[in-house]
């Protein structure tokens, strides 16, 4: 198994997804610092501090009348929300688009250029070979979370100074905090991977997968009129963005519950179907 | 008695209402060069791919190296294998390929990847990459990676797809001289009698997923060889007149009234005069003699 793992870190590296990756997150953090304001992607808007700034029409002209760089950080500064690094860990959901670029170089590229074949012919079993990869990418997941919130936090002490940004203490528990529902979300990726085996199907299917769950649930809310309270805790990027923000104890075990729910529930269906398949 | 290598008992593999490999019992031994024959979606490649676990079997079973089906970790680490088309990664060069594999399969010394990309001619191409490969170069790339890690069974599908005349002598010397010198046992898959023909020592007749026949070479040189065929109702005194009048032994009783003689095929009026001279009553005689090809035709029609 460990010898699965190591040899697809050495094609890892082979690659340039890593490094694209890095440069990417290195790009974000940079104009995230630089402009003071963290970026989301989705429907659901991000931390709670982001949607009351949105609300405010004197923060919104004051934006739109910012004619440089200097002028928008200098509004951001007065209006903006205090700690930055907090509000861009709470924007975790966009690690969803550097984990679907990971399984595609280490679980489907496989099976694309069936290469899977040279590695189950030889003395590896499917279980062997479904753990080596399923560990490999919680490891990778483990590492771009870790990067991504620390390379964040020491930008943004650097750039902005010690007002704006939180205490290392406190962005290493809400890191914590996050991991479980991140892996959960891994999981999921992998399970799709090996239920599709083709990297332009699992492409398909991934990289809209939580807006068009999103989309459906607004249609849902709005015939219902009425948004659940299970949405807002427990929808994956609502609960990143809250989980960054002083949880209760309670609200972080039941997301970690959850979490682990998604990992076993996507890690045996995912094993279910691998096992089973034609290896093509 | 030969060590058998692989062993199927009855195996099949049914996908829905298709049954692509059918009750399959089949025995390769130990330093054999084991030819399978059919046609194209004969069952060649599902019968591989069975083997080697690539898919999972209906019904029967087999044993790699002594060992059942159920526990094939061990027993695959003793194999080495080309099913289907080579696959590699495209953004990769040979060596790196080959070095992933080396990793992957816990081989320390990497001078292997050397030895192997030796032993198919790609030195000098180990730092292009796979993608820039002519589909002769990836066949051959394949062949080195199943050759990684000193295998004692080798399970080639195809192997010659997309080599050239000079590529397919080659390889079949290089196939040979592993067999003889380093003892692998192999399984090459071919729809092409005549190639397996000048490599394999034992053949094996595949179609419509069913085992046809299983042969030895010396089997199929007595089916496929060119002979005279003596159609008479005095075997006995043919048989006489044959060894003292020709001197040759070189002949077969098929039958009480045939007689395949495998020499003097040219002189066929001869025979005919000295047969008819002791009275031997000749009701026909005839040069007889089929072609690999024409009899791997024979058979799958009879199958």
């Amino acid at each position: 198994m460990l010898n699965i793992i190591k040899s697809d870190i050495y094609r890892l590296f082979k690659g340039k997804c890593v490094f694209i990756v890095t440069l990417i997150i290195m790009i974000l953090a940079g104009v995230s610092v630089a402009t003071m304001s963290a970026g989301h992607f989705g429907i659901a808007v991000g931390s709670a501090g982001q949607m009351e700034q949105m609300s405010n029409p004197e923060f919104v002209q004051k934006m739109n009348d910012a004619k440089t760089l200097k002028d928008f950080r200098e509004v951001m500064h007065e209006l903006g929300s205090d700690k930055l690094d907090r509000d861009i860990i709470a924007q975790n959901i966009n690690l969803y688009y550097f984990l679907i670029a990971f399984v595609v170089v280490i679980i489907t590229r496989d099976f694309s250029n069936k290469s899977v074949k040279n590695t189950l012919s030889s003395a590896v079993s499917r279980r062997e070979y479904y753990t080596s990869k399923l560990l490999l990418l919680l490891g990778v997941t483990t590492v771009l979370v870790l990067f991504n919130n620390y390379f964040n936090y020491f930008l943004n002490l650097i750039v902005n100074k010690k007002e704006m940004a939180s205490s290392i203490g406190y962005i290493t528990k809400i890191t914590l905090y996050q991991m479980p529902l991140i892996y959960g979300m891994a999981m999921m990726l992998v399970c799709i991977a090996f239920a599709v085996r083709k990297t332009s199907i699992f492409n398909t299917i991934s990289i809209p997968f939580i807006m068009v769950i999103q989309v459906i649930m607004m249609i849902v809310f709005a015939i219902i009129r009425e948004t659940p309270e299970w949405y807002t805790k427990f929808e994956v990027q609502n609960a990143l963005a809250n989980l960054a923000n002083d949880p209760s104890s309670k609200y972080i075990v039941e997301c970690g519950l959850l979490g682990i729910i998604y990992i076993v529930i996507f890690g045996c269906v995912g094993y279910y179907i691998f096992s089973k398949a034609e290896i093509k | 008695m030969k060590e058998a290598i692989l062993k199927t008992e009855n195996l099949t593999k049914k996908y829905k209402d298709f049954t692509a490999l059918d009750q399959a019992s089949i025995t390769v031994n130990k330093g054999d060069i084991y030819g399978l024959i059919g046609r194209n979606g004969a069952g060649k490649t599902t019968l591989m791919k069975v083997v080697t676990t690539l898919t999972n079997k209906s019904g029967g079973e087999f044993y790699l190296f002594g060992n059942k089906d159920e526990d094939m970790t061990e027993s695959k680490r003793r194999i080495g294998c080309l099913i289907e088309n080579p696959a590699f990664f495209d953004n990769m060069t040979a060596y790196q390929n080959l070095k992933y594999y080396t990793i992957q399969k816990g081989i320390v010394d990497k001078s292997q990847i050397d030895r192997v990309l030796e032993l198919v001619k790609l030195t000098d191409s180990k730092d292009k990459k796979f993608k820039t490969f002519s589909l002769g170069m990836k066949q051959r790339l394949g062949i080195a990676f199943a050759m990684l890690d000193n295998p004692d069974f080798v399970i080639l599908d195809e192997p010659i797809n997309g080599l050239d005349p000079i590529g397919i002598s080659e390889l079949r010397d290089t196939l040979k001289k592993l067999n003889e010198e380093s003892g692998i046992t192999m399984m090459i898959s071919s729809h092409i009698l005549s190639e397996l023909y000048l490599i394999a020592n034992r053949f094996c007749f595949i179609d419509n997923g069913k085992i046809i026949k299983e042969m030895t070479k010396e089997e199929l040189d007595a089916q496929c060889c060119k002979s005279l065929v003596i159609k008479t109702n005095n075997v006995k005194e043919a048989v006489v007149v044959l060894e003292n009048e020709f001197g040759t032994n070189n002949y077969k009783v098929i039958d009480d009234q045939e007689i395949r003689l495998y020499d003097f095929l040219e002189e066929s009026g001869k025979v005919n005069k000295a047969l008819a001279s002791k009275d031997i009553d000749v009701i026909s005689i005839y040069e007889s003699g089929i072609t690999l090809e024409e009899y791997f035709m024979s058979i799958v029609k009879e199958g």
